[in-house]
């Protein structure tokens, strides 16, 4: 006992006895009119395809489901396939190289699936609208359920579009 | 008697009407074979269900010794094991023959081969034994290199095989010639009722002469380097008769001369052939698994299902004389069981093999694949046997494995310690080898029959002639009713047991459709199992159809978003067996080889990569090759005395001679 309370505060034993420093994250934003929260059971596998992006939405993903931001602990989480996934994020304007493995991806998931368009590109095209090597913008493609804007959007940004589909 | 007698007979005008032109010769040849074969199984059926052992004996075809000839019910059960997949084979002749195998030596020599197969279980008599076992040595070697014009491994193959049965053959002589030593009489008769006045040492060393020639002969390690050279060079009727049939020979010799002739012997007799047999399933059962070559996969696979058929006739041997003779006699009756279902498995397997070959031109799994779409008959009758083989519940394979098992479990009862680790150490691995062939037969399978076709040979394969579709489905029907229906033949194995132990104790097992353990707890009424799975399959069928498949979208599979997906893209035979080859590199010695230029400029960059991966045979390498090396020196050293000079020749005959008469004077 008394060995317990000479480690003090930082002493090893800490993490036994003391609550976690985080708080409570605040209450999850409304889901959007058209998808059914109650599908997805607080859940989301989401499978990543970058079909044209210049990799500055990826590290923002990547900064998201990261330790600081945390996406994964509102039920958020990459998967390898999209025969695994609930839905598809979509980052970057489509590029001719890109827009058949979209339609194969596309197909391949099941349905009913989510669609989250993430980063000014895949909302409307952004900065590489008109650029040689494009095909078109995402919505010519598919039609996105959730928009997420912002060149590139900010990691809690991110977070908070992917919270209004888990509910949590 | 005389109807197997005329069996052999057809069998023997089927040696002389391969002489016939070349339009008649095959059919007539085949026909005459398989009706000959035909006879040998009523005659053989005859004695199974009657009991009556019948003789024949004449001084009339070997001179000095006389001709004998005795049917009993462990010899029958052999011959209907060999009749069934003779006849299946003669009729898969008649449509597979073509090149080589149509010609005239070919054709009678497969069918003497069959007249000798025949003839061996009936064989009552030292002479008249090793007449037939030559004669089936001797047939089969030349067969091997039938196609030896396309094939150079087959030369190799068949020496391998001529030496391995030559010197088996010589131990099997020897050991019986010692049996003669008291009473002096070459029949089985005679050597049975004075086989008990033998020292123990001559009956040890006996046995262990015979074990050693009929054991090379049964495919166990580590006499079986021959077997997986032999089986796949032969043509696919002669590999399935070699590998159903012949192999099985082995074992009726280990039975005949170790139970029958020499009354059961000691324990440890029995206990070597218990090891042999674990020996060669796991061995096998481990080869199998890395083979690519749909042949040498299916003859590792024999190996290995031999070693069980081992393991249960050892145990068998072992518990004779313990307090529980039934324990014993249905140890034996799960190994002559597994030998008959091996034969219709097995023999379908190969015959299917031969199909997809003459279909495709090759026997390499990972040139294969889709065949199930353009061979629909030989991919169904293939699964079939292939499941059965797996020990799929009511087939063939589970019946008997579980009987094999029921066996071993219950000899523990009152078992030595060694009897005891015996068991135990086979009945692990009875449980291994189920897994390892489980993952050979889904891959022969999976990679040679499902997905996309890899090349343009598999590409144009077409469903083989309709003879061939009957033979391999008269030996798919063997599976299916030794595994739905096993305690119909139950009664026949049981008289072949008895006959086999020189007892008469009743059989172990009660009467019925399933199999049911008199004595002993343990039951299993494969029918009643079929039906329920039928059931649930039925229901599941109704309920997709009904729910599931109308809202179903089909779309390509997913290949990573990749625009061409090509039929090489597929799983291969090589890497699904490789996870196994990894963990079990220690015994398999697989050698692989990484060749890898770089360009000139820089070495950064590579010009080309070749990687090579084999597994061959570890016994062969560092077991046989050494002895073999050793003789070739041993050759070139003995030809600097002979360096072709006639005048030294003669000086060493006249040398000779001198000290001939020194010596005796």
């Amino acid at each position: 006992m008394r060995g317990s309370r000479r480690s003090g505060k930082n002493g090893p034993l800490r993490s036994l006895f003391s609550r976690p420093v985080t708080g409570p994250s605040p209450e999850p934003p409304e889901p959007p009119d058209a998808l059914n929260k109650a599908r997805l059971h607080g859940s989301l596998q989401l499978r990543h395809i970058d079909v044209g992006s210049c990799n500055g939405c990826e590290l923002e993903i990547a900064s998201a489901l990261g330790p600081k931001y945390d996406a994964p602990q509102f039920g958020v989480r990459l998967v390898a396939s999209p025969r695994h996934a609930d839905g598809l994020l979509v980052t970057g304007v489509v590029t001719h190289n890109m827009i058949g493995p979209l339609h194969q991806t596309l197909a391949a998931l099941p349905q009913p699936s989510v669609i989250v368009a993430c980063g000014d590109c895949a909302v409307n095209g952004g900065i590489f609208k008109d650029a040689y090597g494009v095909a078109g913008t995402l919505d010519e493609v598919v039609s996105p359920d959730v928009l997420i804007p912002g060149c590139p959007p900010h990691p809690a940004a991110i977070v908070q579009a992917l919270r209004s589909l888990t509910g949590r | 008697m005389t109807l197997l007698l005329v069996g052999l007979g057809f069998c023997l005008l089927g040696v002389l009407t391969s002489a016939l032109p070349r339009t008649y010769r095959v059919p007539v040849t085949a026909s005459c074979a398989a009706l000959g074969c035909a006879l040998a199984f009523c005659a053989a059926m005859r004695v199974l269900v009657t009991g009556d052992t019948v003789s024949f004996h004449t001084t009339l075809i070997l001179p000095l010794n006389g001709f004998a000839m005795t049917l009993d019910p462990l010899g029958a059960l052999f011959i209907v094991a060999t009749a069934l997949v003779g006849f299946a084979s003669c009729v898969y002749c008649i449509g597979y023959v073509r090149g080589e195998l149509q010609s005239r030596s070919a054709m009678g020599l497969f069918v003497a081969f069959i007249l000798s197969l025949l003839a061996v279980p009936a064989a009552s008599s030292i002479a008249t034994l090793m007449l037939f076992w030559e004669l089936m040595a001797v047939s089969s070697m030349l067969l091997i290199v039938v196609e030896h014009r396309h094939r150079r491994e087959a030369r190799d193959a068949a020496l391998w095989y001529g030496v391995m049965t030559q010197l088996g053959a010589a131990s099997i002589l020897l050991g019986l010639l010692l049996l003669t030593l008291r009473g002096g009489g070459q029949t089985f008769t005679e050597i049975k009722s004075h086989a008990d006045a033998l020292s123990p040492i001559v009956r040890s060393s006996a046995f262990m002469l015979v074990l050693l020639g009929f054991a090379s002969k049964a495919g166990a390690v580590p006499l079986h380097v021959w077997l997986p050279k032999a089986h796949p060079e032969a043509p696919s009727p002669v590999s399935a008769m070699m590998s159903s049939s012949m192999v099985a020979m082995g074992v009726y010799g280990i039975i005949r001369v170790g139970d029958d002739l020499l009354h059961g012997g000691t324990v440890w007799w029995w206990i070597a052939v218990v090891a042999l047999g674990t020996l060669s399933a796991l061995y096998g059962a481990l080869h199998a698994t890395t083979s690519t070559d749909i042949k040498r996969l299916l003859a590792y696979s024999t190996i290995d299902i031999l070693g069980l058929v081992l393991i249960g006739v050892g145990a068998a041997g072992a518990l004779r004389d313990t307090g529980h003779p039934a324990v014993a006699q249905l140890a034996l009756m799960a190994a002559l069981l597994l030998v008959v279902a091996h034969a219709g498995f097995k023999g379908a397997l190969f015959l299917g093999a031969g199909a997809v070959e003459r279909a495709t031109g090759t026997r390499d799994l990972d040139q294969l694949g889709g065949l199930i779409h353009r061979m629909p008959v030989t991919t169904t009758i293939f699964a079939l046997s292939a499941c059965s083989i797996m020990a799929v519940p009511t087939l063939s394979g589970f019946s008997s494995e579980w009987l094999l098992l029921q066996g071993l479990l219950h000899g523990f009862t009152d078992a030595s310690t060694p009897t005891l680790i015996a068991l135990l150490v086979g009945i692990v691995a009875l449980a291994l080898t189920g897994g390892l062939t489980a993952v050979a037969f889904v891959k022969a399978l999976g990679i040679g029959f499902l997905g996309q076709a890899r090349t343009l040979g598999a590409v144009n394969a077409t469903e083989v002639a309709p003879t061939m579709q009957i033979a391999m489905a008269l030996l798919g029907a063997v599976s299916i009713v030794l595994g739905l229906v096993p305690g119909l033949v139950v009664p026949l194995i049981n008289r072949a047991a008895q006959s086999g132990l020189s007892r008469s104790t009743m059989s172990p097992l009660a009467r019925g459709t399933g199999l049911v353990l008199a004595q002993l707890r343990g039951a299993i009424q494969p029918a009643f199992l079929f039906v329920g799975a039928a059931a649930v399959l039925v229901a599941v069928w109704l309920i997709n159809r009904r729910l599931v498949h109308r809202s179903a979208r089909r779309v390509d599979a997913w290949g990573c978003g990749r625009d061409v997906q090509t039929a090489r893209m597929q799983y291969t035979a090589t890497s699904f067996g490789e996870p196994l080859q990894r963990v079990f590199a220690d015994v398999l010695r697989p050698q692989s080889d990484v060749e890898l230029t770089h360009v000139a400029e820089s070495r950064y960059y590579e010009q080309s990569l070749k990687y090579q991966n084999q597994v061959s045979d570890a016994v062969e390498q560092f077991g046989y090759r050494p002895v073999i090396d050793a003789v070739l020196r041993g050759g070139k050293a003995a030809r600097r005395i002979q360096n072709g000079s006639i005048h030294r020749y003669l000086a060493f005959g006249f040398v000779a001679l001198l000290v001939v008469l020194v010596v005796l004077a």
